[in-house]
């Protein structure tokens, strides 16, 4: 789950994470509760480069500070809508440097990286400038304290001081909230040596979501922020409309055949709707996904007919076969007719419980597509 | 790390045998072949499934039963607990199928298997398979046949179809591993690259791999590395899928600049990999090469 800035900082201030004072706002009404100026208004939105596409605005009175919220509200940037802002404190005299904490899965450890310098252009300086530098720890908090102690032990005392000390702070949460990555950049530091975390970039692992209370909550609260991590929380799969114009409606299950299947079915000039795993394997006897998920595609204006694909591995496709009937049956908004193509283990089942309730099944992928074609096409016709 | 050879003969465990999964598939691993000795669970007080004596822990099991590999059907908080478990008790292979484990622990786990010198494969992944001698996990038995392909395998599902086309052109496979979407792991890529050298039943190999990670680029690094003679092809998931959308596995997350289609066919090109867009093209490629060999 890729956090908010905002929402990052306030877990981080929960772990005492010095941070500017700031609020998050979605309107340009009433900035009351904002903390005494001057401010920065920053695009909250779960993608790098904000910076670079107009997202972060230095403002000096309430007026600019309304008008710089209405103009980011207003932009996209890497193709998505800002829904917020976070204005915050502007941190002034301080230099900026770099920290990072993250999952090293060569290495089965954590990789700290850090940089005397700091902002927007980290990435050119990582190719370009060799000032940043990196180093593998083992997964533990007095590993990466010490990792980064080590890393910054020739810069200049209040650098030296000031990573050391995030550092030492930062690994406590990293560890707390099973990150897989968080990034502090820029990271003020001031002539005392007293740090500040001006950018939160903080990842967190969707498979301990169980586990973590605090995030756990956020994502209750805020689930139309993170939708498609609340998806697979609440319904165990994955789900993304890649067309919203798109005629054919995905039930499929597997990431890598799911996205295969998209990538041909494009190839071939047809219009997927859907990305779906659906995670046959986790249905568990109950066909309460199976009817989410047909609600969802039923939701797509130009939907012409579904095409369920499962190659099963860990799925029983007779027990599978019956939840589709009982869960077609539970989904009557979706009217498009239905392509079924199953293989693997008990597909005879399969094949003669959904035959009998008139869906045909193929084993060829191939001859589902052209099925699929065929529906296309009589549709177009009529 | 070393790839434990796998045969008929090699004694198994199942980890979570008494569970939904653990006895629909220990029953289906047996019917292909796997030599299932015993079963774990803390539910020991059952005896046995289908004949199966079920143990209260690893130790127990191994000293009963002198197994070496071990498919752990438990759920993915119980994971790292599990893997432990078979480690400690010495076993040599541990197959983990079971999505969802979280990261940190599977770094611990990581960890612990290198330090006890034992093979992990998984997390996430249909696990592995000697085809006409036995499976440790779930592949499914209509993409399995004898041959000279080796198969690597990110995603279960796109391997089960390539697979399966294969075998209907009559090409089967030496050794088959699911090393799983995850993007921390037991084994990846790279990892099986001097056992695929070394393999004389394998003539060639087929990598399946997705969009997201560097497994892909590290693969093609140990290709060069090792100076890898026999013939690779590579099917790689997800060209049209938008940066920064999660397609489903964690690992299928792209950041920057490599794990990008582009990134990973450019890697493995270099690396002289055949790299496939389609399925169809892929399996023209691989027809190619076996009716030559």
């Amino acid at each position: 789950m890729y956090l908010l800035e905002h929402d990052a900082k306030e877990l981080l201030a929960a772990h005492g994470i010095p941070l500017p004072l700031g609020v998050l706002t979605d309107n340009t009404g009433a900035l009351a509760s904002l903390p005494p100026g001057p401010w920065v208004v920053k695009a909250q939105l779960a993608a790098g480069g904000r910076g670079k596409a107009g997202g972060i605005r230095k403002t000096a009175t309430p007026d600019e500070t309304r008008a710089a919220v209405a103009d980011i509200l207003r932009t996209r940037i890497r193709g998505l809508p800002v829904r917020s802002c976070r204005i915050e404190q502007q941190v002034n005299a301080a230099a900026e440097a770099y920290l990072s904490l993250m999952i090293d899965a060569t290495r089965a450890g954590v990789r700290v990286l850090i940089a005397p310098r700091g902002g927007m252009e980290i990435e050119a300086m990582a190719t370009g400038c060799g000032l940043l530098r990196s180093a593998v720890c083992d997964p533990d908090a007095p590993a990466v304290a010490a990792c980064t102690r080590e890393l910054c032990a020739d810069l200049v005392p209040p650098l030296r001081t000031a990573l050391a000390a995030a550092g030492a702070s930062l690994a406590q949460p990293f560890f707390d909230y099973e990150c897989t990555l968080l990034e502090i950049n820029p990271l003020f530091v001031r002539p005392d040596g007293s740090w500040v975390a001006g950018d939160a970039k903080m990842i967190t692992d969707d498979n301990a979501l169980a586990r973590q209370g605090a995030l756990s909550q956020l994502l209750q609260q805020r689930a139309d922020t993170y939708p498609e991590v609340a998806l697979k929380r609440c319904y165990g799969c994955d789900y993304v409309v890649v067309d919203p114009d798109g005629e054919i409606g995905l039930l499929t299950t597997g990431a890598g055949l799911s996205m295969m299947l998209i990538d041909e079915l494009r190839q071939s000039g047809l219009r997927p709707y859907n990305f779906l795993d659906v995670r046959t394997g986790g249905l568990r006897g109950d066909p309460a996904r199976l009817v989410h998920v047909l609600n969802w595609i039923a939701r797509g204006p130009r939907i012409r007919v579904i095409l369920v694909n499962v190659f099963a591995g860990i799925t029983d496709l007779g027990e599978f076969a019956r939840l589709l009937l009982a869960a077609l049956e539970q989904a009557p908004r979706l009217r498009a007719p239905v392509v079924a193509r199953l293989a693997g283990n008990g597909v005879e089942t399969a094949r003669s419980v959904l035959e009998a309730a008139g869906i045909a099944v193929v084993t060829e992928l191939g001859a589902a597509v052209a099925r699929v074609r065929a529906h296309l096409g009589a549709a177009n016709a009529a | 790390m070393m790839m434990p050879r796998v045969d008929r003969n090699t004694p198994v465990l199942v980890q979570g045998i008494t569970g939904r999964a653990g006895r629909r598939h220990s029953r289906l691993m047996r019917r292909y072949g796997t030599r299932i000795v015993g079963g774990v669970s803390p539910n020991a007080a059952v005896g046995d499934i289908d004949g199966v004596p079920v143990f209260a822990g690893c130790r127990e099991a191994v000293a009963a039963t002198g197994a070496t590999a071990s498919v752990l059907l438990v759920g993915p908080m119980h994971l790292l607990g599990a893997i432990r478990d078979a480690v400690e008790a010495g076993i040599g292979l541990v197959v983990t199928p079971t999505e969802g484990m979280p990261v940190h622990d599977a770094l611990k786990a990581l960890r612990l298997v290198r330090a006890a010198g034992a093979t992990w494969i998984g997390a996430s992944t249909p696990g592995m398979a000697v085809p006409g001698e036995g499976k440790l996990g779930f592949l499914p038995d209509s993409a399995l046949l004898p041959g000279p392909l080796g198969i690597a395998s990110k995603s279960g599902t796109l391997s089960y179809e390539a697979g399966y086309r294969l075998v209907q052109r009559g090409i089967g496979q030496s050794v088959w591993v699911g090393v799983g979407g995850d993007p921390v792991k037991g084994t990846c890529f790279a990892d099986l690259v001097p056992f695929y050298a070394s393999d004389p039943a394998t003539g060639a190999v087929l990598v399946i791999g997705e969009i997201g990670g560097r497994d892909e680029e590290e693969l093609a690094e140990a290709l060069i590395a090792h100076r890898f003679a026999k013939p690779v092809f590579a099917l790689i998931a997800g060209r049209g899928s938008p940066e920064g959308v999660t397609m489903g596995h964690a690992g299928a997350l792209v950041h920057g600049a490599y794990g990008s289609f582009a990134a990973k066919q450019a890697a493995l090109e270099r690396a002289g990999v055949r790299v496939f867009a389609t399925l169809d093209e892929m399996v023209d490629g691989v027809t190619k090469w076996h009716s030559r060999a």
